[in-house]
C-alpha cells in the first residue's frame, strides 16, 4: 500500500514569530481546540446523557449523577452542591469551600461510591481520591446571574437576555484537576481510550457536563425551563490564575505539539489554490459572526477593553476589503495582515482554519505526547553550543543581570501551595524560585560553554550539574521548535496573562476577562451544543454570538 | 500513603530538589523512584539516596548512564554500589527500552536507544508512610512562607469573588 502523499502547505510561520508572549497572548480558540474536538467526538458517537440520581433539596443543595458512554466506556459526573456563605466565596487556590464540587468517575458509581464522593469532593485538595476518580473540580456561582435566573423562572418569566449575554455562565470552575492529583487516576490509565486520547479530553468532558448540571440546577430551583437559546449561550465560566502558566514551561513537547498542529493547519489552508463560492460564503459569514462576537465581548478592565475596541475597528476594516477570489486567497490575506496587530492576525488565523475540517481535523490526533519523547542524542558540549547559537538566540539577547530583566520570580507559596509571582528586589523568597527562567539558564550555560574545552556532556555536567535543565532544553530544541516560549519569563515586563490565554485558547476558551496581568476569567462551552442537541449542527459554535 | 504514579513521581522529584539536587537530576530521581517502588524494590533505598544529597547516587547515577549513552554502545556495565537496586531502577526508567540485571558487583545493561520506552501505567503506588513524610518534609523546603503582601497580590486575584 502506498502511503498517502502529504497535504500541500506553505512554509510554517517561524517559531521566532509565533512563540512570543505578545502573540501567544492574542490567541483565539479554533476548531483544533480541545473542547471542539471533544464535542465532535460526542456528536459522532451520538452520545446520550442520563441522570440516574438527582437528590436535591428545594434550594438546590444535594447531589446528582450524570452518566454517558464514550468510546465504549461508561463515565459519570458526580456533582455536589452546597450552601456557601458569601464571605467564603473566592476563586483562589487558597479557598477551602465552594458552591459545588465534582468528580468525573470511571464507570457508573454505586451508592457507596456516590456517598464516598459526596463526602470527599467538597474538601477538594484536603481529601484523598481513588483511581476510579478521573477528574476533580469545583465551581462557584455567579451569584447575581444565578439568583436572577432563579427569580425570573420562579416569576414565570425568562431571565433578562442582556444579563445572560453579558455574564454568559451560571457558575465558573476554579480548578479542574487531572492526572493523578490528590490520588485521582493518572492520565496514562485512560489516555488510550477512544475519545479521551487528546490532551485534557477528560477535563473538557467534565467541564461540558458541569455546564449541563448548572442548567439543570437553575431550572430545578427556579421551577421552570429556560429558553433553549438562552441556555445554549450559558457556558461554564472559569477563573484561572498563575497555576496554569508553569504548565506551558514544564511541558515543552506538548506545547510544541499544540502549536505545531495549529501552525500546520494554517499552513495547509494557506496553500489552497482557489476557493469555491460556497466556501467563500462560509468564510464571509464566519467573519461577520466574529465581528458580532467582538461586539458582545465586554470586560471591565479598561486596558483590555481598549484592546477589544481596537480589534473591533481593525476587523471591520478588514471586512470591507475581504475577498477570497483569485489564486491562493488565504495566503494572500494572511500576508496582507502581516503588519496588523497580533490580535487581528491571530483572529484571522483562527477564522481561516475554521471551514476546513477536512484538511485540519486530523491534526488533533498529533497534539498529545504519548511517549514522553526522549531527548535528542547530543553528546558533546560543542554540539550544545552550536545548538544554542542556531536555535536559542532569543535566550542570549537579554542581559539577565539588569534589574528589569530579572525583576520577577515565580514561586510556590506555603499557603495551600498556591503558585505566585513576586518582585525579586522587594519581596522575600527569591532563593526558592521555581525553575521557569529557561532563557536565563540557557544563556548561563552558553557562557560557561564558551570558556570550556569540548568534552562529553556527561563529563561537563559532572562538574556543573546545575546546568542540567538548560542542557535538557537545548537537546530538545531542534526536534521541538515550538516547545519554548521565546521570551524572558522573569522580566518585569513579562505578563503571565499571555501564557494563560495561549493555553486557554487551546482548551476552547473565549470572552477572556482579565482581572489583572496574572488572573483571568473566561467562558467555556458558550454556544456549544446542549446534551440533547448533539445531533444538531454540533460543530458550528466557533466564537458564538448571542441568540443563534 | 497510597497515591497515583504522577503524585509519587512529583513528590520524589520535589523532595530531591528540596534536599539540594539540581532540578533536572531531581526530575530523573522522580522517574527512577516511581519505577523503583512499582517494581517492588526497597523504599529504604530512596530514603538513603535522599540522605546523601547534595552528593551521592541521585547526582552520579544519571550522569553515569548518560556517559554510556554517549558512547553509543548498546551494552554497558555499571558499578552496582552503593545502591544496586536503585541503579537498576535508574537504568530501567530511561526514555528508551533498556533491560538491566545485576551480576555480582555490576549492573549489566542492554539499551535500545531507538525504541522509546512506552509508559507502564500503574493504578496505585504505595509509598511507605515514613518515606512519604520524609519526602513531604524535604519538598516543603521549596515553599515560600506567606506574607500579607504575597497573599493579597502574589496570585493576581482578590480575596473574595462575589459577582
Amino acid at each position: 500500500m502506498t502511503p498517502a502523499a502529504p497535504l500541500p502547505q506553505v512554509d510554517l510561520r517561524p517559531p521566532d514569530a509565533v512563540m512570543r508572549l505578545t502573540r501567544m497572548g492574542a490567541m483565539f480558540p479554533s476548531r483544533l481546540s480541545f473542547l471542539r474536538s471533544l464535542i465532535r467526538r460526542l456528536a459522532d458517537e451520538k452520545v446520550r446523557i442520563t441522570r440516574p440520581v438527582w437528590d436535591m433539596n428545594e434550594e438546590g443543595f444535594g447531589h446528582a449523577v450524570y452518566s454517558l458512554h464514550l468510546g465504549g466506556h461508561p463515565y459519570s459526573l458526580v456533582a455536589v452542591s452546597t450552601d456557601l456563605p458569601d464571605e467564603l466565596r473566592t476563586d483562589r487556590v487558597i479557598a477551602t469551600a465552594w458552591d459545588s464540587a465534582y468528580v468525573l468517575y470511571d464507570g457508573v458509581p454505586d451508592s457507596a461510591e456516590i456517598a464516598r464522593i459526596v463526602a470527599t469532593a467538597p474538601k477538594q485538595e484536603a481529601a484523598r481520591f481513588t483511581e476510579r476518580d478521573l477528574v476533580l473540580s469545583r465551581a462557584n456561582k455567579s451569584v447575581r446571574l444565578f439568583a436572577h435566573v432563579v427569580q425570573a423562572l420562579r416569576d414565570g418569566a425568562q431571565p433578562n437576555a442582556d444579563m445572560v449575554r453579558d455574564v454568559g455562565y451560571l457558575m465558573r470552575t476554579t480548578a479542574v484537576y487531572g492526572n493523578g492529583k490528590f490520588g485521582i487516576a493518572d492520565r496514562h490509565l485512560i489516555s488510550d481510550r477512544p475519545g479521551l486520547e487528546g490532551p485534557f479530553a477528560a477535563e473538557m468532558l467534565t467541564v461540558w457536563l458541569i455546564r449541563h448540571f448548572t442548567h439543570d440546577l437553575v431550572e430545578f430551583v427556579g421551577g421552570a425551563a429556560l429558553d433553549p437559546k438562552l441556555k445554549r449561550h450559558l457556558g461554564i465560566g472559569n477563573s484561572t490564575g498563575l497555576g496554569m502558566a508553569p504548565f506551558l514551561v514544564t511541558h515543552p513537547v506538548l506545547l510544541n505539539n499544540w502549536m505545531l498542529a495549529r501552525e500546520t493547519a494554517l499552513a495547509r489552508v494557506r496553500a489552497i489554490d482557489t476557493l469555491d463560492p460556497a466556501r467563500q460564503t462560509r468564510l464571509i459569514n464566519l467573519a461577520h459572526r466574529a465581528a458580532k462576537h467582538l461586539q458582545e465581548w465586554q470586560v471591565p478592565d479598561a486596558d483590555h477593553q481598549a484592546r477589544i475596541v481596537a480589534l473591533r475597528g481593525d476587523w471591520q476594516a478588514l471586512l470591507q476589503t475581504l475577498s477570497f477570489d483569485g489564486p491562493r486567497p488565504l495566503d494572500r490575506i494572511m500576508h496582507a495582515a502581516q503588519s496588523a496587530s497580533c490580535d487581528l492576525q491571530e483572529l484571522l488565523a483562527a477564522l481561516l482554519i475554521e471551514p476546513f475540517g477536512d484538511l485540519v481535523d486530523g491534526l488533533c490526533d498529533c497534539m498529545s505526547d504519548p511517549l514522553a519523547a526522549s531527548r535528542a542524542p547530543l553528546r558533546h558540549t560543542r554540539e550544545l553550543r552550536d545548538h544554542i547559537r542556531r536555535h536559542f538566540n532569543w535566550a542570549l539577547v537579554p542581559d539577565y543581570d539588569s534589574p528589569t530583566a530579572c525583576g520577577q520570580f515565580w514561586y510556590v507559596s506555603e499557603a495551600k501551595q498556591e503558585p505566585r509571582l513576586g518582585l525579586r528586589f522587594e519581596e522575600p523568597g527569591a532563593e526558592l524560585e521555581s525553575p521557569l527562567d529557561i532563557g536565563r539558564r540557557i544563556k548561563a550555560l552558553y557562557q560557561v560553554l564558551e570558556n570550556t574545552p569540548d568534552q562529553a556532556i556527561s563529563g561537563f555536567l559532572g562538574t556543573t550539574p546545575e546546568h542540567g535543565l538548560a542542557v535538557e532544553r537545548v537537546q530538545r530544541g531542534a526536534a521541538f521548535p515550538y516547545g519554548e516560549i521565546r521570551d524572558n519569563l522573569i522580566a518585569t515586563s513579562c505578563l503571565p496573562i499571555d501564557m494563560l490565554r495561549c493555553k486557554l485558547s487551546f482548551f476552547g476558551a473565549s470572552k477572556f476577562d482579565p482581572k489583572s496581568d496574572r488572573w483571568t476569567r473566561i467562558t467555556l462551552c458558550q454556544g456549544a451544543p446542549l446534551a440533547d442537541a448533539l445531533d444538531d449542527n454540533a460543530d458550528d459554535w466557533w466564537l458564538p454570538v448571542f441568540g443563534t | 500513603m497510597i497515591g497515583s504514579a504522577n503524585e509519587v513521581m512529583t513528590l520524589a522529584a520535589k523532595a530531591a530538589r528540596g534536599a539540594g539536587a539540581p532540578v533536572a537530576l531531581a526530575a530523573e530521581f522522580g522517574r527512577a523512584a516511581l519505577h523503583h517502588l512499582t517494581t517492588g524494590r526497597a523504599a529504604q533505598d530512596l530514603a538513603d539516596a535522599l540522605d546523601t544529597l547534595p552528593e551521592g547516587p541521585i547526582v552520579t547515577l544519571p550522569l553515569l548512564l548518560m556517559a554510556h549513552v554517549e558512547t553509543g554502545n548498546h551494552h554497558a556495565e555499571l558499578p552496582a554500589s552503593p545502591l544496586p537496586d536503585l541503579c537498576l531502577s535508574y537504568a530501567e526508567a530511561q526514555g528508551f527500552q533498556t533491560t538491566a540485571h545485576l551480576l555480582k558487583d555490576k549492573v549489566i545493561l542492554e539499551m535500545a536507544f531507538d525504541i522509546p520506552r512506552p509508559p507502564h501505567p500503574v493504578s496505585r503506588v504505595t509509598l511507605p508512610d515514613t518515606l512519604a513524610t520524609k519526602m513531604q518534609r524535604l519538598a516543603a523546603r521549596l515553599l515560600v512562607p506567606e506574607t500579607d503582601a504575597s497573599r493579597r497580590a502574589g496570585a493576581g486575584a482578590g480575596l473574595s469573588d462575589n459577582d
